[in-house]
């Protein structure tokens, strides 16, 4: 089994990329590898805790907490790019992390696969 | 270099597919890159599927947009997410987004 | 101790999206990353402009003054004062009409030793396939 590193910068609404890398995620998951999962830029917005449901956006934050309590996902948020959106430390999703830009390269290191998926 | 290539552009992307070379290549349609699957444009199919390259689709993301399978070039092959992993895990070593 | 290599190859245009800024910004971490390593452990990145990628490398930007952002020209200076290994894509400036002179080529003026390389894709293609892990942006 191998870890899977997938570095997301891309809108929680709209781009459906980030939709992407969760599904991805928890595909991965289930064949037995393990997932990080950085987000960054407006990516940066989906470790925020407090969304609500509708129908017409995007929802991501059950299926993330239900992957990071279960185990094999760590979610990691840009610290400066939360910063810079006014989304502070006490703001973040239970279970996720944030750090600077290089902890995404320090997970690249480890990674067996990387998928980066671009800013919008 | 096995390189698997996520499209996820219609009508663009296509300037990094034209030059990229690799001894083995895959080419993932996924978002919106999945109409250079299913649509045809004036009656051709996309110049993407020209390329020497192994066609995927993520069927989640043709449904999302109104397709089925049966509007797919026969030179696609429809995958689940399940499969993506796969195929990124087994078939290339290394993967980009575009 | 090993050292992984990362090619970030930056196609997107300097302003409006943050694509091509966040790979710069997330290059030039790869200066700090030995905090979370093993020691001896490296990350190397090398940056390739393509593309409208190569919008990125024009001097004289003055999103300062404008936006009061770092101009994405400060970025590539600033990889080059990290000795960052920098390439452009000489069919991509000669299709858009970009002389070399129009281009950030050192980072001098900030103390930087290491200059950006003008280069054809096939080279660009060679540092692709030389990497462990690439990053479009």
């Amino acid at each position: 089994m191998g870890k899977l590193t997938i570095g997301c910068f891309s809108s929680l609404v709209g781009s459906l990329s980030l939709d992407f890398s969760v599904k991805l995620s928890e595909a991965a998951i289930q064949k037995g590898h393990t997932v990080d999962l950085w987000v960054s830029g407006n990516a940066t917005m989906v470790s925020k805790k407090g969304q609500k449901a509708f129908k017409d956006y995007s929802f991501l934050a059950k299926k993330i907490q239900e992957l990071v309590a279960a185990g094999n996902l760590k979610v990691t948020a840009c610290e400066a790019c939360a910063e810079a959106r006014g989304y502070h430390k006490e703001d973040t999703m239970e279970g996720v992390k944030r750090f600077s830009m290089d902890w995404y390269l320090a997970s690249s290191f480890t990674a067996d696969r990387l998928l980066h998926i671009g800013g919008d | 270099m096995k390189l698997g290539v996520f499209l996820s552009e219609y009508r663009t992307g296509a300037d990094v597919l034209d030059r990229l070379t690799a001894d083995k290549l895959g080419i993932i349609f996924v978002g919106n890159g999945v109409y250079n699957a299913a649509v045809k444009e004036n009656g051709k199919a996309s110049s993407v599927l020209e390329k020497k390259a192994s066609f995927y689709v993520l069927a989640e993301d043709l449904e999302s947009r109104g397709f089925t399978a049966a509007n797919v070039d026969s030179r696609v092959k429809l995958v689940t997410y399940g499969d993506v992993v796969d195929l990124i895990f087994n078939d290339y070593e290394k993967t980009i987004w575009i | 101790m090993a050292t992984k290599k990362l090619g970030f190859v930056i196609r997107t245009m300097p302003y409006k999206i943050e694509g091509s800024r966040l790979g710069m910004t997330h290059a030039i971490s790869s200066q700090t990353v030995e905090i979370y390593l093993e020691d001896g452990d490296m990350v190397e990145p090398v940056v390739c402009f393509i593309g409208d990628g190569v919008l990125n490398c024009l001097k004289n930007q003055q999103a300062m003054k404008h936006y009061a952002i770092t101009s994405l020209e400060q970025h590539i200076k600033n990889s080059l004062l990290l000795d960052l290994n920098v390439l452009i894509c000489k069919e991509d400036i000669d299709k858009l009409g970009i002389k070399e002179d129009a281009l950030i080529m050192d980072a001098e003026d900030i103390g930087g030793e290491t200059n950006a390389k003008v280069v054809p894709y096939s080279e660009i293609q060679k540092a692709m396939e030389s990497v462990d892990h690439l990053l479009f942006c």
